[in-house]
């Protein structure tokens, strides 16, 4: 028992001498590695020592988004799972539930975040907006309405916006190859 | 025949009772849902498995580190509800008895 008492000690200040590893990397790190992506998303990590900061690519194989290319910043605090990572499109698009800005409206990204959930569950949230976009809950209220009122036209504006076409006088990226 | 024992290890293994019969029943073994560590390690603000980092039941029978939980619990964005199924967390006497439906 004494022994055991020692070894705890000696523990302990070795584990003072190690460069700390935060909680969030931790928890990043098992999250990465039990990433199940389809192959329509695809993450880069432009500083491979950094798994905080990445990107992520999802280019929805069906839906009006399809043959789209989007590509949204992941940025993960030390509060992670505590506080959801903070994902924004790095792009200007034609989304109800993307401002002009990048900002995403899912609702797993605020209200509904809990630590349980992981980075698989954010990225599968976010493909599924660009197959259901959700006209309830917008940040683009143009697009929401015109999805609201003529879904065939939304869809038009869509295409139009994806080839980097002008809707009511905004200018929306071109995300086609 | 005689038998000497010149030598003998002693090993002893232990695990929380977490009230669950058979183990690993989800495949991937019993971890912390917040920080994904197995029970029997600790939770990422400590260095040593055990007493020192304990678990925490809630009425809803769902288990975690205790340190994990009391930090999610003292966040906002919380609202004082379990992370597994948001009912509001209230801590459970001791664990639920393994016999019991879950």
């Amino acid at each position: 028992m004494i022994k055991i008492w020692s070894m705890k000690k000696n523990e302990d200040q070795a584990a003072k001498k190690k460069p700390k590893t935060s909680a969030a990397q931790i928890r990043v790190q098992k999250d990465l590695t039990e990433l199940d992506l389809p192959p329509t998303m695809k993450t880069h990590f432009p500083d491979p020592a950094d798994l905080l900061n990445f990107t992520l690519t999802i280019t929805p194989d069906e839906g009006m988004y399809k043959g789209g290319s989007f590509v949204f910043q992941f940025n993960i605090n030390s509060n992670y799972p505590h506080e959801p990572p903070k994902v924004k499109c790095t792009q200007v698009i034609y989304h109800p539930n993307v401002d002009l800005e990048g900002n995403v409206c899912l609702n797993i990204l605020r209200e509904d975040w809990k630590p349980v959930l992981n980075l698989n569950s954010v990225m599968v949230g976010l493909q599924y907006l660009f197959l259901e976009p959700n006209a309830d809950d917008p940040l683009n209220k143009e697009a929401a309405e015109e999805l609201k009122r003529n879904r065939e036209q939304f869809i038009y504006n869509v295409k139009t916006s994806m080839r980097g076409g002008t809707i009511k006088g905004v200018q929306y990226n071109k995300v086609t190859p | 025949m005689k038998v000497h024992i010149k030598h003998w290890h002693a090993i002893a293994q232990w695990r929380w009772d977490i009230g669950k019969n058979d183990e690993d029943d989800d495949g991937e073994g019993d971890v912390c849902g917040i920080c994904r560590v197995p029970f029997e390690g600790c939770c990422p603000s400590c260095k040593m498995p055990g007493d020192d980092c304990p678990l925490i039941w809630g009425e809803c029978t769902h288990v975690f580190h205790m340190h994990c939980l009391l930090q999610w619990i003292g966040t906002a964005a919380s609202k004082q509800q379990c992370p597994m199924d948001r009912r509001p967390w209230v801590t459970a006497e001791r664990k639920v008895d393994a016999g019991n439906p879950r």
